[in-house]
């Protein structure tokens, strides 16, 4: 990769880091729990940036959380966070991203792959964070799922699906 | 004749969607010298611009900056010819004012003592070091393009050139900014900038030069170019209109 | 969105705030842990210490509260699911559910231990600048292979510079749907696609001008270290709060 291509990349995924930190932030009022935007950032940052880049995106935005910059959801930070409760699903971001990134890229970028990639890499995200809930508050997984997952499949079905077309958008923008 | 510090020598660039930007250009800029680059938007002046410190590089033809082939001396090229871009929000790399200064040494690998002294000495100069500790987005218009220029002036170039450098400033701005930048010719920069709207820097300039769709239409002495700005879409200075002659914005 | 700071640093000369960076996550990182196998006599011995270094800082606890409240609120659900799940002596059940002694005992403690960690952060973020923590990240990551920590340093800046370039742009978009009646658009993709996708394309052809912002300052991974500012009680700070963590293990 030759160093104006890379410092490009460099900058993109800076820019993917900072939208999944505001992300925590952007609320879409839709019915009565509010679409937030974080994940779908994630997911996006996966099937714009690719594996490797996408990968370092979510590391950075988690490094600079643990490391005590207020990037966590409500404005938080630090160790506590990322242990805490929800750490599970930040710490989920890792895989899925990764994965995302992965299916998508063998695909073929084409929209219905990109679906597909973004579905797998959500149930990722759960699978890290209702085990890690559950142990946390000790519920019982009937009880981690009811408050930690089942409330936000239809968001995630809806912020997929935006996040296809938003991707077919922006590629031909950003000539990747 | 003065010593000369650019010299392009007929360069074509053709952008990859097949548009010409630039059609066969050939100007010699001299040390010293202040140069408004007019048109109207899309005229081609920010192509021009970036050729000049080799963001750009001609299809055809070739750039010396002090007598050097831009394309085979990038650093040094960019060293010399320093740039302040259009939207000062998207040029901020660091955090603070002072990393914000100090960004381009450290890509040159200054030492830290050195960089210290040389951050602190711009921002002084510029009437910004009571701003050192303040995270860029929290300044004004004005000081923020100040603060563009600081980045830029800490790496030590001989020619400044400015895109659109008053575009989005309030008056007081406005001021802060047409005062630097009359402040640093004095001190010897060569000053390049690129605007749609001449009015308040053109009593400073020493030249004008004229694009329309990649092409350098009129070169020549702000007095006797003035009269042509209209018909290449450029607004005329009121008191030329009027027929005061060309008088100083800033008084 | 307006309300939100992404930052909470704030300015001041006290004793955490001049402490050197490295020395201060050292700190947060074994205190952090002895915390874990620590009792309820001892986490309260610490909640009253973190009181006086927030009073010694001249932070405000009840506003810093404040800013946690959700964590709060979600920190209380996690006592009460322990209250709930917890098996032992019932203290009082009725429909089949029954809360006992040991649950509400070992939720509290559970919950009072993530509270008191997140509070040591707070002080940690409220005390550092942004850009010495990023300091701190690259010092921290040199030793470990195959991590450019250089780069790392400078993404973060980046991602830092970036947030409020975009909440500020997200106002501006979501103002301007306003202005046309975006609010009566009923479908979920539809709202989050017309936000979106936007803010996407401009911050994107923001960050295509800010690569060319850098290259034009010579950007390079290999740049000048970044400077720590040792206090001179970085000795004392840490053996105090190796003390700290041995008493918190052992009390
Ligand atoms: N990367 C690009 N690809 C294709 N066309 C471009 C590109 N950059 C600029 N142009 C075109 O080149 C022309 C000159 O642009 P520019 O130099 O920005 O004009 P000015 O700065 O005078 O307003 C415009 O018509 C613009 O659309
Ligand atoms: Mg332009």
């Amino acid at each position: 990769m030759n160093s104006s291509k890379q410092l490009r990349m460099t900058v993109y995924t800076s820019l993917f880091v900072a939208f999944i930190a505001i992300g925590a932030f952007i609320a879409i009022p839709v019915g009565p729990v509010p679409i937030v935007l974080q994940n779908m950032f994630v997911l996006l940052a996966a099937i714009i940036l690719g594996p490797v880049w996408g990968l370092s995106c979510v590391a950075i935005y988690l490094l600079i959380g643990l490391a005590g910059l207020p990037v966590f959801a409500g404005g938080t930070s630090g160790i506590g966070k990322l242990f805490g409760p929800t750490g599970g699903y930040l710490l989920g971001y890792l895989p899925a991203v990764f994965v995302t990134a992965g299916i998508s890229k063998g695909l073929g970028k084409k929209m219905s792959s990109d679906v597909i990639a973004m579905l797998i890499g959500s149930l990722i995200i759960y699978a890290a964070g209702v085990p890690w809930l559950k142990v946390v508050t000790s519920m019982t997984y009937e009880k981690a799922l009811a408050v930690g997952m089942y409330p936000f499949l239809i968001g995630d079905a809806l912020k997929i699906i935006a996040a296809a077309f938003i991707a077919k958008t922006l590629r031909p923008v950003i000539k990747l | 004749m003065q010593e000369s510090i650019i010299d392009i020598n007929a360069i074509c660039h053709t952008f990859s969607d097949g548009y010409i930007g630039i059609k066969n250009i050939s100007v010699s800029i001299s040390k010293g010298e202040f140069i408004i680059l007019a048109g109207k938007n899309g005229s081609g002046k920010t192509t021009l611009l970036r050729h000049l410190n080799g963001l750009l590089l001609p299809d055809s033809g070739i750039i010396f900056v002090n007598g050097q082939d831009v394309s085979k001396h990038l650093i040094q090229t960019r060293k010399t010819v320093g740039m302040v871009f259009q939207d000062a929000d998207t040029q901020i790399v660091g955090d603070t004012v002072f990393d914000e200064v100090a960004f381009g040494l450290e890509n040159l690998k200054v030492k830290r003592a050195k960089i210290n002294e040389k951050v602190t000495l711009i921002l002084e100069n510029l009437n910004l070091l009571h701003l050192k500790d303040r995270s860029p987005s929290t300044l004004s218009g004005g000081e923020k393009r100040k603060l563009a220029i600081a980045g830029i002036l800490v790496m030590d170039p001989e020619v400044i050139m400015f895109d659109e450098p008053f575009s989005n400033l309030d008056y007081p701005g406005t001021l802060q900014v047409l005062s630097t930048i009359i402040k640093l010719n004095r001190s010897g920069h060569t000053i390049i900038i690129a605007t749609h709207d001449v009015e308040t820097i053109i009593c400073e300039a020493t030249r004008i030069i004229i694009m329309e769709k990649g092409l350098i239409k009129e070169d020549g002495e702000p007095d006797r170019i003035v009269k042509y700005l209209e018909s290449y879409g450029v607004k005329e200075p009121c008191s030329s209109k009027f027929g005061l002659g060309l008088q100083p914005w800033l008084t | 969105m307006a309300h939100v700071t992404p930052f909470t640093y704030r300015q001041g000369q006290s004793l955490l705030h001049l402490l050197d960076v490295r020395c201060k996550f050292f700190i947060i990182c074994i205190v952090s842990m002895s915390l874990l196998s620590a009792h309820l006599p001892a986490c309260f011995f610490y909640f009253l210490m973190l009181l006086f270094f927030f009073k010694k800082s001249g932070l405000n606890i009840f506003a810093t509260l404040n800013s946690i409240k959700y964590f709060i609120l979600l920190l209380f659900f996690v006592f009460i699911a322990r209250a709930l799940t917890v098996k032992g002596d019932i203290i009082f059940s009725f429909y089949g559910i029954s809360i006992t002694g040991q649950g509400l005992n070992e939720g509290f403690l559970v919950a009072f231990k993530f509270f008191l960690v997140m509070l040591t952060g707070l002080l940690f973020s409220t005390t550092t600048q942004p850009s010495s923590v990023k300091s701190a990240v690259q010092w921290f990551l040199k030793p470990i292979p195959f991590v450019p920590e250089k780069r790392v340093a400078v993404m973060i800046s980046l991602s830092l510079s970036f947030m409020p370039v975009i909440l500020k742009q997200a106002k501006e978009i979501s103002d301007a749907q306003k202005a046309r009646c975006a609010d009566l658009q009923k479908n979920p993709v539809k709202k989050i696609i017309r936000l979106v996708l936007p803010l996407l394309k401009k911050t994107f052809l923001s960050a295509d001008s800010l690569v060319l912002a850098m290259e034009s300052r010579c950007y390079s991974d290999d740049r000048t270290d970044p400077e720590f500012l040792p206090s001179g009680k970085e000795i004392p700070f840490l053996i105090g709060s190796f003390i700290i963590s041995l008493s918190l293990v052992w009390l």
